[in-house]
């Protein structure tokens, strides 16, 4: 009886609308990352939108109402949910929409209607609840572990400061050249700037969210605000993507009220510090770089040229973009979660993007994302384009000069 | 035969205005309720100028598609113009702004089938296209046929448009007068009767949802941004 539950339950009455809206135009599949490497229509955005409709209207339709709603089919029910989590909500079908449907935030709702029904997550997905509570991370590493093997030992923290750094899981477990990059480059801009412990900055919430698994959310929001707050912070710092996306869009919902302080990306940190004449990037580099928009920093919160600002600043550097780049940009494969269970999706769209860097001579592919870093270094792995894959701020911080 | 048209149109027409009616609660509880995101933008007047562009240029599929957007804007705005000509047959005494639309209505119904044949060619030989929804290639064929039984009315075998109007205002006044005897006519009518089920529900709600893109686009850069 489980599955005569409403399916609008868990959406906002927008998103019914946006449901309602889709034409079945088949636009947005041009510019799906997942189409380019299944080519599977079952995964499509409008496939996903019909089926949904015909699931809502087996609950909520005229007929349902007059006579008693329908039973959803098992097995449409477990299709829809593969389709759903094989998406890496890059957000680009709702980009180019021509209607508009802000994909982006509609398919992690959709997962989340699955979780309330039983079928979602997927795989290694559904551990997350569980090995977040314990650990306070989704790799389920030791807290001991979240900085010690990174963090420069020359760099100060400071116990209270206005500017709050928040490293972030993937970065501190996955990405460290990345992280130790954020690290020395705000060291050297030489204003003090705090962290949590390691076992008190825990997840952000993220891997939770973008899975539907929204129950402990309020809790590690609650934990993480108070704990910057403590420390008075009013700029709160990041470099994840992900981990900005859902501090700058959802906290405030799961924190109750606006919060106590900015949130801003390590990019406009930089990019400011540098306008400012606070950092000065020295050393020359004589190379072609291209830059990869991380998806839920461009289309999510609209970061864009500051990147671009922090590398036109190096001195030598030539910037060149990808042909999708800025709100248009394609993802890597490690958006949405997706890459620990969808690997090989994941693998054939990291591929892609080094080939496009590799075809257009760049001498380096510049990232700016822990979950891109960690996804595209494993699909170099073998394959036959190199390049040379390097964070943004683990560029700038081997480039920089003496303190201004 | 007529009987069957009559109680059928009727059937459609309640059909019809239940449906917009359960889509204005499905507006209204859009407009009332939260957004999909925390802090949404409110309306502007910048916004609403922007949508109003989308729905009626059909913007954001220029953008995309300019090849689709040529066949979708020119078949939505004659199919818009043909509707206007049919008005004559819906008012007992005809208001002088629907003549206005008589010959443009006539040249428009040339224009109409042409943009359905463009449209079923670009989705069918464009390498990009990869998905074609078969509910839309129903709705494309079956305006296909409804537009060339309208036009070779309107050309080569004419219909009676007094028993066409008499028909259409017994409906409309609950006093049914027997139907046309022109099997054109009555293919044309009842394909129209098909349509209007078959008519996408996105017509109704789709420019909310451009409203709501458009703010939404608006305030992207003042997310991480001082405001």
């Amino acid at each position: 009886m489980k599955n005569k539950r409403s399916f609008t339950e868990e959406l906002s009455p927008k998103q019914v609308l946006e449901i309602d809206a889709c034409t079945q135009c088949g636009e947005c599949l041009k510019h799906c990352p997942v189409q380019d490497v299944t080519n599977n229509p079952a995964v499509s955005p409008p496939e996903k939108i019909r089926m949904f409709r015909e699931f809502i209207r087996s609950t909520d339709g005229l007929k349902a109402k007059l006579f008693g709603g329908a039973e959803a089919d098992r097995k449409r029910l477990e299709d829809f949910t593969k389709a759903v989590y094989e998406c890496t909500t890059c957000g680009a079908c709702g980009q180019n929409c021509p209607v508009g449907i802000f994909t982006q935030r509609l398919w992690p709702t959709l997962r989340k209607e699955m979780v309330k029904r039983g079928l979602g997550p997927i795989g290694v997905q559904a551990n997350l609840p569980k090995v977040i509570t314990n650990s306070g991370n989704p790799y389920d590493k030791p807290a001991g572990d979240r900085y010690q093997p990174w963090f420069p030992v020359n760099v100060k923290v400071a116990e209270r400061a206005g500017i709050g750094y928040y490293a972030g899981c993937t970065g501190a477990y996955e990405a460290q050249p990345m992280v130790r990059g954020d690290v020395l480059v705000l060291n050297a801009i030489g204003t003090p700037f705090t962290m949590l412990p390691p076992e008190e900055e825990v997840c952000c919430g993220f891997p939770l969210f973008i899975t539907g698994q929204h129950d402990e959310l309020e809790g590690l929001v609650k934990r993480l605000v108070a704990g910057y707050e403590a420390r008075g912070v009013k700029t709160l710092v990041c470099s994840c993507p992900c981990c900005v996306n859902i501090m700058s869009r959802d906290w405030p919902a799961f924190y109750g009220k606006e919060l106590p302080f900015t949130i801003r990306h390590i990019t406009q940190f930089v990019a400011s510090a540098i306008k400012e004449g606070k950092l000065r990037i020295t050393k020359e580099l004589r190379e072609t770089v291209i830059y990869h928009d991380p998806c839920y920093l461009s289309r999510g919160v609209g970061v864009i040229e500051e990147p671009r600002d922090v590398l036109g600043s190096i001195p030598g550097v030539k910037v060149i973009e990808f042909e999708r780049h800025g709100l248009n940009s394609r993802c890597c494969g490690s958006g949405g979660a997706a890459r620990k269970v969808f690997h090989d999706n994941a693998i054939k769209m990291g591929r892609q993007t080094i080939d496009e860097a590799v075809k257009k001579k760049a001498d380096r592919l510049i990232l700016g994302c822990p979950a891109c870093y960690a996804k595209v270094n494993e699909a170099m792995q073998g394959h036959d384009k190199q390049i040379k894959i390097t964070d943004i701020m683990e560029l700038v911080s081997g480039l920089l000069g003496e303190r201004t | 035969m007529g009987t069957i048209l009559i109680i059928a149109a009727y059937g459609v027409y309640a059909a019809f205005w239940i449906r917009f009616f359960l889509h204005a609660l499905l507006w209204w509880k859009a407009v009332a309720g939260p957004a999909a995101i925390a802090g949404s933008p409110p309306l502007s007047v910048k916004a609403c100028a922007l949508s109003a562009r989308d729905v009626v240029l059909f913007w954001r599929l220029l953008k995309v598609n300019p090849a689709l957007w040529l066949g979708e804007w020119v078949f939505h705005a004659s199919f818009l113009i043909v509707a206007l000509r049919h008005l004559r047959y819906f008012f007992p005494i005809v208001p002088e702004w629907v003549w206005w639309f008589q010959t443009p209505g006539l040249i428009a119904g040339y224009v109409l089938p042409l943009s359905l044949i463009y449209i079923l060619l670009v989705r069918r030989f464009s390498d990009q296209e990869k998905y074609s929804s078969p509910a839309n290639m129903t709705l494309l064929a079956v305006l296909l046929i409804i537009s060339s039984l309208g036009l070779l009315m309107a050309t080569l075998y004419r219909a009676d448009i007094v028993m066409v109007k008499l028909f259409i205002q017994g409906i409309l006044c609950f006093s049914p007068a027997a139907a046309p005897d022109d099997i054109l006519f009555l293919l044309h009518f009842s394909l129209v009767l098909v349509l209007i089920p078959l008519l996408p529900t996105h017509i109704l709600t789709a420019p909310l949802v451009m409203l709501e893109a458009e703010k939404r686009e608006l305030a992207l850069p003042l997310v991480m941004h001082e405001k």
